[in-house]
């Protein structure tokens, strides 16, 4: 390809001010010499000069007002939903909490608390922790399933 | 003369300079109102980006009514994802990809078939130009420019979506070709050889419309 045939390619672009400041140079130098080229770097300068004075077509204001209005009803729930899940963290680390601690506090306020060092109750304490643990991760994991497929179904929708 | 020339141009463009960097500031400081969950900072976003954001998808799907409808879904995914939002990015960039996408998949269920590349023409091979008789002067005086405007509109309204796409974020948004590639996903190289062949197929319209260069 031809030095001549370089600077034609480019020359919609130079109409488009879409060239680095070499291309621009090498365009204009090119140009200044050659009459076919400058010619055409004119053809190309009314189509861009049109296209960057197209008519900008408004938005009603209803679509604007529609829009706002759907939007806070969206952040308002974000909100909502944000709040409830601080509310659910809350009250399973107090779930937790209350569950671990439960044996021990009761054993200590009965006057019982020596019971706690008795291999037979650590077993039983220790068997209910596990057991309580092991209900929560099942409800965990169908509580995530269930997220998933609520998200999988609103992406479809 | 030459020297109080210099002096206004400078001048403006100092002006031009602080009056966008003044817009960013603006629409940074709203975006981490928006991300705080203020109200009036989406308000005063959308006010901000309206007629642009519009253009641009009335320009991709070319129908009022879907425009319309992406428009809000736009807005709504914006609130959606706007925590995710990183604010080193552009935030101009960001909402088009986000605009973009939704239209994408629109038009992908919608009409599949204006999302096909066009097919390779035998004009390709050879400039627009070569086929168009030089002129010495343009006869844009002859005709009115509102004409010439509904006119490349119209024409440019039949071009394939990925050519509309770049030659309004190009003409009427005026972002630069990488901040396109950003809104598009694509390399600056892939950009620049679009928008130099969705000029060429504009031209190659307005020239196969209005023989004889009479567009112009």
């Amino acid at each position: 390809m031809s030095e001549h045939d370089k600077i034609r390619e480019l020359l919609a672009l130079a109409a488009a001010d879409a060239l680095t400041r070499a291309e621009e140079k090498q365009v204009a130098e090119h140009v200044r010499s050659c009459i076919a080229c400058s010619n055409e770097l004119g053809a190309w300068r009314p189509i861009a000069s049109e296209l960057r004075r197209l008519p900008t077509p408004q938005p009603s204001s209803w679509l604007v007002q529609a829009t706002l209005a759907r939007a806070e009803a969206k952040l308002t729930e974000q909100a909502e939903h944000d709040w409830n899940r601080r509310v659910m963290i809350v009250f399973v680390a107090f779930a937790w909490l209350f569950t671990i601690a439960d044996w021990p506090v009761f054993h200590f306020v009965s006057g019982h608390f020596g019971s706690l060092l008795e291999p037979q109750f650590s077993y039983t304490w220790i068997s209910f922790a596990a057991f309580t643990a092991l209900g929560w991760l099942a409800g965990g994991v169908a509580a995530v399933m269930l997220a998933m497929r609520q998200r999988g179904e609103k992406r479809l929708a | 003369m030459r020297l109080f020339l210099a002096l206004i141009r400078i001048t403006s463009m100092v002006g031009a300079t602080a009056l966008s960097l003044e817009g960013l500031v603006a629409v940074d400081a709203e975006v981490v109102r928006l991300r705080r969950g203020d109200l009036n900072a989406l308000s005063e976003l959308i006010t901000r980006y309206q007629n642009r954001l519009y253009r641009y998808l009335l320009r991709i799907v070319r129908q009022p009514a879907e425009a319309e409808d992406l428009f809000q879904q736009t807005w709504l995914r914006v609130v959606e994802k706007i925590r995710s939002f990183d604010a080193n990015r552009n935030f101009d960039a960001w909402l088009f990809t986000l605009a973009r996408n939704l239209a994408i998949d629109h038009l992908r269920r919608i009409r599949p078939e204006s999302l096909g590349e066009p097919l390779a023409n035998n004009w390709h091979s050879e400039t627009v130009a070569d086929r168009i008789p030089c002129k010495d002067h343009t006869p844009l005086d002859h005709v009115l420019a509102g004409e010439r405007r509904t006119e490349i509109s119209e024409a440019m309204a039949g071009l394939p979506m990925m050519y509309r796409e770049v030659l309004t974020l190009r003409f009427e948004d005026e972002m630069k070709i990488e901040e396109i590639a950003q809104v598009t996903a694509l390399p600056v190289s892939t950009v620049k050889s679009r928008l130099r062949r969705s000029l060429e197929q504009l031209r190659y319209a307005l020239e196969a419309r209005y023989p004889g260069g009479t567009w112009q």
